[in-house]
């Protein structure tokens, strides 16, 4: 029904810990910094700006003063059964590059939205207006990431340019490619984070940080029940923070339900 | 020159009476000013993006895709109705087909351009064809909705060739009389056509294994929706266009089609509303019993407040089952008002499964974190429906004012 | 017509059609075109440089590495190498290259027409009005500077006291309330905070995790002792009304009714006594006795905190080998003395001074422009107190203002008098790099530069347990027709005859560096931060329960409700305002399109007769109006309204203006008993459903 899980011999991956993010927000304004997203003037209106990295704010539901919350920092997940991939009529997105990340290619897309309709987490956002820069804000364009137009859909790439560059810099080094030192690639919002909430690295890879991280106990990742097999995890000693990361039926515990 | 009769009357098909030039000049001018209340929508959308609709990043489908599938589902009436008068060769059927096809033509044309406004870069469209992904059910739909517009068209054509000033000239004569002859074909292909692309637009829904609300498993390839799309666009196409010949007919004061030739229609598309209410009663109920709590889900959460509630999945099932019953009952189904009513049930039922899938199966929040959204039309969104609306009542209009579209007319006339 | 004839037509129609070039060319084309509209910027492409310097709008004075693409900045990125951030960076530096360029940056000399439009003037005219004015004004001269980390501070107060006037203040921050606070104490240096070497820190007020402090520093201890899926090794305790970021990373939150800090710390402070944790100084039986009446019944009643939260507050205290207590203000400026008095006191209870995770003594840096300002000096002398009095007629207007990176009009209540002083000054010159608020007020708009783009410093913030000093290095060249404000006002001294004893920004910064023993060359070169513990005299400190007892007799909050702001970063400072590129960070229940949003727990919406979503008319004591969105948030103190700073500007540009309501408009400014400060930020109010 529709494409199996990818792998690769890389697994770009993020692992998120909750208990460490104080929702400060650094993490999009450098996102958006880093991808050339255009700014919002009402950026409040958070179903029409543009984020490739959205901040959530969680709940544990419970009254005043026992409430607790949580934010939550939502990039696209990178799944490894993308929900995406498989709808978009015109290959504007895919997964097939050694990484695992899920590209996005805006002068293919046509503006269908269907793959926003596909997607659970709502990673993907649409240009609903060609992307403006007043004034003088467009000097601050970063030379990396090309500017979309209107009609077109975008979502996180993992600073896919970056990844490149990181390549690049290791093939002139005479190192592998394939084969990055931990920390040698990771994304704008892992390195603007104050409070070092996100670890980023390979997942396959036993040098890498977050190939350890992600065998914790408290590692989980949004709902994985749906069978998309995200590439980021989140960590947190809570478990009804845990619990907030999937849909659970009220008889059944974290980590316990049966993954697709 | 006869002067008591209108002055395009020569125009006419033969042996109809039409109203005054004045008075269809006036009714086409109230369309036209629709038209271009939608025009300005149209042009403001192309202008500067979709922007300028109420759609948003959770709701990237709305109204145009509501309206899309309702109008591609009530459209079916010609594939149905031309694959049976055609290849089954239920020759009655001749007295309807002409008007299925002009209604498949307007739907099928209406929305094509509802979604040349509705994708993002409509200058792109044909990248479906030129980059296609051979797994997308809406490549599939790409291919199959405009390779049948063009069929449709073709269905079309001939029946413009048979003016009555038009036939008069040699070569369109032999034009028209060759479109006939490969009438046939033409209803074969759109027959295919139609049945995988009806399919795949239910298609397109059952494959979001995102969407909770939306996801269902299946045979093969293909999931439920697939199939019931296609039963659901049979039960409702012929009810349609059995629905428009009657608004036709009250609106011209003229009988256009026979009681029997509806009441057939009715019973075809009657036919096909059991089996559709069967299997859609089924997955329903397998959907919110089993399928849902193996995602962690019940079905109480797919619904919010009002806009979401249950009430309209209730009423959607109500609204197959009632037509279902009473079509099926002799009597009941013979007065005129409960056959018209059953009638509009069904495509209204048709047309709130279309909605929710769209509207409700994108608000439902799949995050647990996540909130219910409202999604709301905006006039823009509106306008242009109702430009399609202006646009294909002014079609139907003309085709029913100068063209031979219903061989009974002038004997259910006759005084 | 036959049946051949027509497909022959059909087919030779399609074959002609689909051979020529007009089909295929338009398609190709048109790909093109949709890529590549003209009104779509394109790309800059050029060398990159990672340049190390700090930031001059974050007020924690963040490290960071600016990227330039061709000389032009395009990125603040995190800088790993920074001794005193660590790599950490706040969300309003992570902006700045943007900032840099944004619709709301000045351009150009402004001067006011009679008109009240503003029109641009060249920068020979604009220097030719400054100067004509301060010879006129004489000793008529007063200046407000909104960045307490500067050396350019030294140049305008050296200016003002060489001629003769003494009205140099700084804007109101933390600073200056936990000065007079350690003062009090005994303290004869400067109040410094080792957070970093802590075990156990319990901020009350103080969002350390947001804006208190040197907030980049903060976080980057938070990052350092919480490990990544590992045990945390440093317990966070916050107290606050609302559960805001800070709250995010806490252990343990305190719900706090707001202006009851005091009562929590005393508290907190008898537990202790009983708990057997009594650091010796003069004074402690009487502060035991005067603590004694605070009871943990007692506390919870005042302070809304829940017994058994406060109990496991103390617990985290004595169980821990390096606790540190902090008191602060939500709002960052109007602060009182009393709860630093408090904290002070119950760290000396815990040993907390003078050792490591603890407080620090600091000395406090000696001015290097001849007759300028001492910093222990001007954290006594109040802005506000000024301003009222300019306003009530009771002091002389001055001749001449200058307001100097600061956005007064905007970050202080309305009764603080700034407007009418402004008003009654005969000549206002606002020296600003963005179009605020108190810029609209002034009759010369100068543009300044920014941090990156002049020498500047940032020379130890409040909230430190080191010295540090940074140069902000010019990085890239100014935006349009920006300068350097230490360069224009070295040479504006020097053109009416002030004395300074440096010519230049340079030379200023290099004789700060001497005196602190920092490497400059290395500093000027490569952008190094010198960092020193430096130890002062020890301070012989007391349990000044008088004192302690006088603050806490403040008048309690009598209204029905109460509103508590809360500081986001983020969304920039009064200065700044908020940041293009930070509009998406203020949040659905900070904003609603062009209202504020007001949170508040189940209980409280329920008194107030509101849902999710209502209107709500809050009407200060002040009678200040506002119409707000009300939304249900559990972790609000009941009887309590979260409103975020930040919003409600009337100036700048399209992604701040016209946006919410100023909550600091809603707040009055009271005395503080004993210590006479003006106080404001917490807010008694009423509510109803508009």
């Amino acid at each position: 029904m529709s494409s199996e899980v990818k792998e690769f011999k890389i697994k770009w991956g993020m692992v998120i810990d909750l208990d460490k993010c104080t929702g400060c927000g650094a993490c999009m304004v450098a996102c958006q910094a880093e991808n050339n997203v255009a700014p919002a003037v009402d950026g409040s209106n958070k179903l029409r700006s543009l984020n490739w990295l959205k901040v959530f704010r969680l709940s544990n539901h419970k009254p005043f003063p026992d409430h607790e919350t949580v934010y939550l920092p939502r990039p696209c997940m990178q799944c490894g059964k993308p929900s995406c991939v498989a709808v978009c009529p015109v290959i504007a997105t895919d997964k097939r590059e050694e990484g695992g990340i899920v590209s996005q290619i805006p002068p293919r897309c046509i503006g269908c939205r269907y793959c926003m309709a596909s997607c659970p987490y709502h990673a993907r956002y649409f240009n609903w207006y060609d992307p403006k820069w007043p004034g003088d804000l467009a000097q601050a364009l970063s030379p990396d990431v090309s500017t979309r137009m209107r009609g077109v859909v975008e979502k996180c790439s993992f600073c896919h340019h970056r990844f490149m560059s990181a390549q690049a810099k290791a093939r002139a080094n005479g190192q592998d490619p394939m084969n990055l030192p931990d920390g040698a690639y990771v994304t704008a919002c892992t390195e603007a984070c104050p409070n070092g909430a996100i670890t980023f690295g390979d997942l396959n890879n036993p040098a890498h940080k977050v190939h350890e991280l992600i065998k914790s106990p408290y590692a989980f990742r949004l709902l994985e029940r749906l069978g998309t097999d995200p590439q980021v995890y989140y960590l947190s000693k809570r478990e009804w923070v845990r619990r907030e990361g999937d849909n659970y039926l009220e008889n059944e515990k974290t980590g316990e339900a049966v993954i697709k | 020159m006869d002067y008591s009769k209108p002055v395009d009357a020569e125009l006419f098909p033969e042996g109809c009476e039409r109203c005054s030039l004045t008075k269809f000049t006036a009714w086409m001018t109230v369309l036209g000013l629709i038209f271009l209340w939608g025009l300005y929508a149209a042009v403001r959308i192309l202008g500067f993006g979709l922007g300028e609709t109420g759609m948003d990043d959770y709701f990237g489908f709305g109204l145009w895709i509501t309206f899309d599938l309702a109008v591609i589902a009530l459209g079916a009436g010609a594939f149905f109705t031309g694959a049976l008068r055609y290849i089954l060769n239920i020759d009655a059927l001749k007295n309807i087909v002409n008007l299925a096809a002009v209604i498949g033509f307007l739907c099928y044309t209406g929305a094509m351009l509802i979604l040349v406004l509705d994708i993002g870069q409509p200058i792109r469209c044909w990248f479906g064809y030129w980059y296609p992904n051979v797994h997308s059910m809406l490549t599939e739909v790409i291919f199959c909705i405009t390779c049948y517009c063009i069929v449709l068209i073709l269905e079309f054509v001939p029946l413009i060739l048979e003016n009555r000033q038009l036939m008069k000239s040699r070569f369109v004569h032999a034009l028209a009389h060759n479109f006939h002859v490969y009438m046939p074909i033409f209803a074969g292909i759109g027959a295919f056509l139609s049945t995988f692309h009806q399919g795949s637009l239910g298609g397109m829904y059952g494959v979001l294994f995102g969407r909770p609300y939306l996801f269902r498993e299946g045979f093969f390839i293909w999931p439920w929706t697939f199939f019931l799309f296609v039963l659901s666009a049979v039960a409702s196409g012929p009810m349609f266009t059995v629905l428009v010949c009657t608004l036709m007919e009250k609106m011209t004061g003229r009988r256009l089609v026979s009681w029997e030739i509806k009441q057939l229609m009715g019973k075809v598309g009657g036919t096909m509303l059991i089996v559709y209410t069967v299997f859609k009663c089924l997955d329903s109920w397998y959907w919110a019993a089993s399928l849902l709590a193996s995602e962690g889900l019940t079905f109480d959460q797919m619904f919010h407040g009002w806009i979401y509630g249950k009430w309209l999945f209730w009423a959607e099932h109500l609204m197959l089952i009632v037509p279902m019953v009473c079509l099926l009952i002799k009597p009941l189904r013979e007065k005129p008002a409960v056959f018209y009513l059953m009638l509009l049930l069904t495509c209204t039922s048709i047309v709130v499964n279309r909605y929710v899938l769209t509207v409700q199966g994108l608000a439902q929040p799949v995050m647990p974190f996540d909130s219910w959204y409202s999604y709301a039309p905006n006039w823009a969104e509106w306008a242009s429906c109702f430009l399609v609306f202006a646009y294909a009542a002014m079609v139907l209009s003309l085709a029913y004012r100068y063209l031979p579209m219903f061989p009974q007319e002038e004997e259910l006339n006759r005084q | 017509m036959d049946r051949r004839g027509f497909l022959k037509f059909a087919a030779g129609g399609t074959v002609g059609l689909v051979a020529s070039p007009i089909i295929w060319n338009t398609l190709y084309d048109a790909v093109y075109w949709t890529q590549n509209w003209g009104w779509i910027p394109r790309l800059k492409k050029g060398a990159s440089e990672y340049l190390p310097t700090v930031s001059k709008l974050c007020p924690s004075g963040t490290g960071f590495l600016v990227r330039t693409v061709a000389g032009t900045p395009v990125r603040t990125l995190s800088d790993r190498n920074n001794p005193v951030s660590h790599g950490s960076m706040t969300a309003l530096a992570a902006a700045e290259a943007e900032l840099r360029v944004s619709p709301a940056r000045l351009k150009k000399p402004l001067r006011r027409s009679p008109d009240g439009a503003y029109v641009a003037i060249s920068w020979a005219e604009a220097e030719k009005l400054l100067k004509e004015h301060m010879q006129a004004a004489g000793s008529s001269v007063a200046a407000f500077s909104g960045d307490p980390t500067t050396s350019i501070n030294e140049v305008l107060s050296a200016m003002l006291y060489q001629r003769g006037s003494a009205d140099f203040y700084l804007m109101p921050d933390e600073e200056q309330p936990a000065a007079a606070a350690w003062t009090a104490m005994g303290g004869q240096g400067r109040l410094g905070y080792d957070i970093e070497h802590s075990d156990c820190v319990l901020a009350v007020g103080a969002p350390i995790l947001e804006s208190w402090g040197v907030v980049a520093a903060n976080r980057s201890v938070f990052n350092r002792t919480h490990p990544a899926g590992g045990t945390p090794a440093q317990t966070f305790v916050y107290a606050s009304p609302v559960q805001n970021n800070t709250a995010a990373g806490a252990d343990l939150w305190l719900p706090i009714k707001p202006g009851t800090e005091m009562a929590l710390l005393l508290g907190i402070a008898h537990l202790l006594i009983k708990a057997g944790k009594s650091g010796f100084a003069a004074g402690l039986p009487n502060f035991a006795g005067f603590a004694a009446a605070y009871t943990p019944e007692k506390v919870t009643a005042i302070t809304g905190v829940p017994a058994d939260r406060l109990e496991a507050a103390v617990k985290a205290l004595t169980g821990a080998k390096k606790p540190l207590v902090i008191a602060g203000s939500a709002l960052g400026s109007g602060g009182a003395a009393g709860p630093v008095m408090a904290a002070i006191a119950v760290n000396m209870l815990l040993g907390s001074v003078g050792r490591e995770g603890g407080l620090v003594d600091m000395p406090f840096p000696s001015p290097v422009v001849n007759g300028a300002a001492e910093y222990r000096h001007l954290l006594t002398r109040s802005l506000v107190r000024y301003t009222q009095s300019v306003a009530a007629g009771k002091t002389s207007a001055p001749k001449m203002l200058i307001v100097y990176a600061a956005n007064p009009v905007y970050a202080l209540p309305s009764d603080a008098g700034v407007r009418e002083t402004l008003k009654k000054a005969g000549f206002s010159v606002a020296v600003a790099s963005f179009m605020s608020e108190t810029c609209e007020a002034c009759d010369l708009v100068l543009p300044a530069a920014l941090g990156m783009e002049a020498f500047d410093d940032v020379l130890t913030p409040y909230g430190s347990g080191l010295t540090t000093y940074a140069l902000a290095r010019p990085v890239a060249k100014p935006f349009a027709e920006a300068r350097s404000a230490g360069e224009l006002f070295i040479a504006l001294a020097q053109e009416v005859g002030v004395d300074l004893g440096v010519k230049d920004m340079p030379e200023l910064l290099y004789k700060r560096a001497y005196a602190l023993g920092a490497p400059f060359r290395a500093m000027l070169e490569s952008g190094t931060v010198h960092t020193a513990v430096e130890k002062g005299p020890v301070s012989p400190l007391f349990y000044n329960w008088e004192a302690i007892k006088a603050a806490a007799s403040a008048k309690a909050a009598d209204a029905p409700l109460q509103i508590a702001p809360v500081v986001v970063l983020g969304m920039g400072t009064a200065q700044t305002a908020i940041p293009p590129f930070a509009t998406k960070v203020v949040t659905e229940y900070q904003l609603a399109g062009k209202l504020s949003v007001a949170q508040m727990n189940a209980a409280t919406a329920a008194r107030l007769k509101v849902k999710d979503g209502d209107l709500l008319k809050i009407t200060a004591a002040n009678k200040v109006e506002t119409t707000v969105r009300a939304a249900v948030f559990e972790g609000v103190m009941t009887d309590t309204v979260s409103l975020t700073a930040g919003l409600g500007h009337t100036a700048f540009d399209q992604f701040s203006k016209g946006k919410g309501a100023n909550v600091v408009t809603l707040t009055s400014i009271s005395r503080e008993p004993g210590t006479n400060l003006p106080v404001w930020g917490n807010a008694d109010v009423n509510a109803a459903r508009a």
